[in-house]
């Protein structure tokens, strides 16, 4: 019961970044493309605008790593 | 690096002026900015005969750009051909002409290409339609009481087809008949046929309805399609041969003239520049000055030059740095060999600051490290290396595919070094094939000691920006320097104290270190105002976030076990084969890209954000004008 536990609470921290950084991305991606079609030199800003909310799921994935290594359920 | 400048004084005898203006665009290298006025030196104005010059170059330049867009001469498309030499009135009045005629005759050509282009659609349009009521067509001329009406209705429109036989019905009754045929174009062709009795309310029907009957084209005479459609047909045959005759008349012109017309082009843009040049000068009755910067290394080719072609009637003295604003200077990066690619990645931000710190060396160090670390396989970093090679082959040299292609090479070797550490060839493959073992550690497990190396790595990369906004703001804004090195004590002070809380550290570090944060904060607020705390808190989050280095390495070596893991796993050993080498080319793919995104965020935001200081204005020589695309190897 304690894996299960452990097992969802890694779960929880890599899923709800994730679709927090998909429903970022999904509003970022669409205005940086009709900013680009305008001013292509706004590119190096595109790229920051798209990596900056991967912050939230790379860190998410950290964090799901560590609870998995610190709870012993790594590795099945 | 920025290369350092010197702020040079010309002085010389008025008359002298436009030698001196020859000379310095023959030689390219001085960036002129105008001379503060002072007593009796006033900027120089141009006179009335010269306005008009200059308003006339515009007008024969206008008509020269339009010549050759229209020409398209022999060459790059860019290409602003070789250096022109210097022009005389007399052959500024010849290329006017010469401009103005084939601006004229490339125009005219240009119409007629486009006329007989549009001919072509309209015929086939007509032809498609003709086809479709062939039949019907050819009896057009027989029906005796009858008047036929041609409409095309867009493939959108089907269903205005309903309601126009509906309205149809209503206003003449049974006396019509309409034919409906889909067209290759995916429009509707519609053969509308009335007793001349009804022709006026059809007609005032489809005016009301907004359709818009297809008219029968004058120029071939008939009064209905089938009378001008097969001379239509017959024109159709016509129309390859008279675009060719436009075609070779065209490249006649741009044989001819093509060359003529691009010398032209440099010349009169050097005559414009000379023109502006002299607005930049000072003068007095008697006297010029001319002031600008020029890198330091090539201020004795400048003085010597001007001596030599000039004697001791003019005289270059260098202005000590008091007596000019560092803001002021232009900027011109100049970079080894080795690090130049990498000033690729700089481009897209403004130019650094005169005075600043040129972040070129430090990104060609830590973004080809950080993408092999995140990347670390020695084959993707071999197949990598050969792409680098074969995009380096067919680019031309000085181009951004050239850089991309030589980045692409130093993230390949920092990707195979990598890889050698963590002993991963295709994933486990290496291990499992050819027993190559980690010289570090198995990024499939330890995880933790490689989060340990990204947040270290980050503590580096971050205290490294802060050191060098020390550097770069200590004689400028010593207050925000002194910030800045704080804030770097501060930084190394909260790790000391963290580690030794976990005791990772002896835990006797904890309280110096403690101190060192107390004594620190209030010299932190003292120098960099109250926000400094959210600035530093910023900073820790800033090393934090290099965590991705390990997220996004991480990820890559599970999905290329994966596709290793896939040949066993799928029954037929050669469906697995297949999907495993699918597998680790999409996952290439994303290890070229999601690296590269990151690498570069980490080198924006994180690093950049310490100490890059943006606004430095471009050093743009007074020079011939078809050199602009040209390296500068003397600056180099």
């Amino acid at each position: 019961m304690e894996v299960f536990w452990i097992v969802l609470a890694a779960a929880l921290a890599v899923g709800v970044p994730a679709l927090a950084t998909a429903w970022a991305q999904s509003r970022i991606g669409p205005a940086i493309a009709a900013s680009m079609a305008e001013k292509p030199e706004l590119s190096t800003t595109a790229i920051l605008m798209i990596a900056i909310p991967e912050t939230m799921v790379i860190l998410g994935f950290v964090v799901a790593l560590v609870i998995l290594l610190q709870g012993g359920a790594a590795g099945g | 690096m920025i290369l350092t400048m010197s702020k040079v004084r010309l002085l010389g005898p008025r008359d002298r002026l436009d030698d001196v203006l020859r000379v310095l665009q023959d030689l390219g290298i001085l960036h002129l900015a105008a001379p503060e006025s002072a007593g009796a030196l006033a900027p120089l104005e141009l006179s009335p005969r010269e306005a008009r010059e200059r308003r006339q170059l515009h007008r024969i330049l206008e008509d020269l750009e339009h010549a050759l867009a229209e020409l398209r001469p022999p060459g790059p498309p860019a290409s602003r051909g070789r250096e022109a030499g210097r022009a005389g009135p007399a052959e500024f009045a010849r290329w006017a002409r010469l401009a103005g005629r084939v601006r004229r005759e490339a125009e005219r050509l240009a119409a007629r290409a486009a006329a007989l282009e549009e001919e072509r659609a309209l015929i086939l349009k007509y032809r498609h339609f003709f086809s479709a009521f062939r039949a019907l067509l050819e009896s057009e001329a027989r029906w005796p009481n009858a008047v036929a009406y041609h409409v095309l209705l867009r493939a959108s429109e089907a269903d205005a087809l309903s309601k126009l036989r509906t309205s149809l019905r209503s206003a003449i009754g049974e006396e019509f008949q309409l034919y409906t045929q889909r067209l290759p174009t995916g429009e509707i062709g519609v053969l509308l046929v009335v007793s001349s009795r009804a022709a006026g309310r059809v007609e005032r029907l489809l005016t009301e309805a907004r359709v818009q009957e297809i008219p029968v084209p004058e120029q071939y005479g008939g009064k209905t399609l089938s009378e001008a459609i097969p001379r239509m047909l017959a024109r159709l045959d016509e129309l390859p041969r008279e675009e060719a005759a436009v075609r070779r008349e065209r490249e006649r012109l741009a044989r001819e003239h093509g060359p003529e017309l691009v010398r032209a082009r440099a010349a009169i843009h050097d005559r414009l520049r000379e023109l502006e040049a002299r607005q930049l000068a000072g003068a007095t009755r008697h006297a010029f000055v001319l002031e600008g910067w020029v890198p330091r290394a090539a201020c004795g080719t400048l003085r010597e030059r001007i001596a030599r072609e000039l004697g001791d009637l003019v005289i270059v003295s260098e202005l000590s740095e008091e007596e000019w604003e560092s803001q002021d200077a232009p900027v011109v990066l100049s970079n080894p060999r080795l690090f130049r690619p990498f000033e690729a990645l700089i481009r897209p931000f403004p130019l650094p600051r005169y005075g600043s710190i040129d972040p070129t060396p430090f990104v060609a160090v830590f973004f080809p490290a950080f993408f092999g670390i995140m990347v670390g396989d020695v084959g993707y970093g071999l197949v990598l290396a050969a792409l680098a090679l074969v995009v380096r082959w067919r680019s031309r040299p000085e181009s951004l595919l050239r850089s991309a292609a030589e980045i692409a090479g130093a993230c390949a070797v920092f990707t195979i070094v990598a890889g050698l550490l963590y002993g991963e060839f295709f994933g486990d493959l290496g291990r499992r094939w050819l027993g190559l073992r980690p010289l570090a550690f198995n990024r499939e497990e330890a995880l933790i000691p490689f989060l340990v190396l990204a947040v270290s790595l980050g503590l580096a990369h971050v205290l490294l920006g802060l050191l060098l906004a020390v550097a770069s703001n200590l004689r400028r804004r010593p207050r925000h320097a002194v910030g800045s090195g704080v804030a770097a004590i501060m930084i190394v002070a909260i790790v000391f104290a963290l580690l030794a809380a976990i005791e990772v550290l002896p835990s006797g570090f904890f309280t110096p270190a403690v101190i060192v944060l107390l004594v620190a904060f209030p010299l932190l607020i003292v120098a960099e105002g109250v926000v400094a705390p959210i600035e530093l808190l910023s900073s820790v989050g800033n090393i934090l976030s290099y965590a991705r280095i390990m997220a996004l390495g991480v990820a890559s070596v599970m999905l290329a076990v994966v596709a290793n893991r896939m040949v066993g796993a799928l029954g037929s050993a050669a469906v697995g084969v297949l999907f495993a080498l699918l597998f680790h080319l999409v996952n290439f793919g994303i290890a070229l890209f999601s690296p590269t995104i990151h690498a570069l965020r980490l080198h924006y935001v994180e690093f950049f954000g310490k100490f890059y200081s943006p606004g430095g204005v471009r050093y743009a020589p007074f020079g011939h004008w078809s050199r602009d695309a040209a390296p500068r190897p003397a600056l180099r």
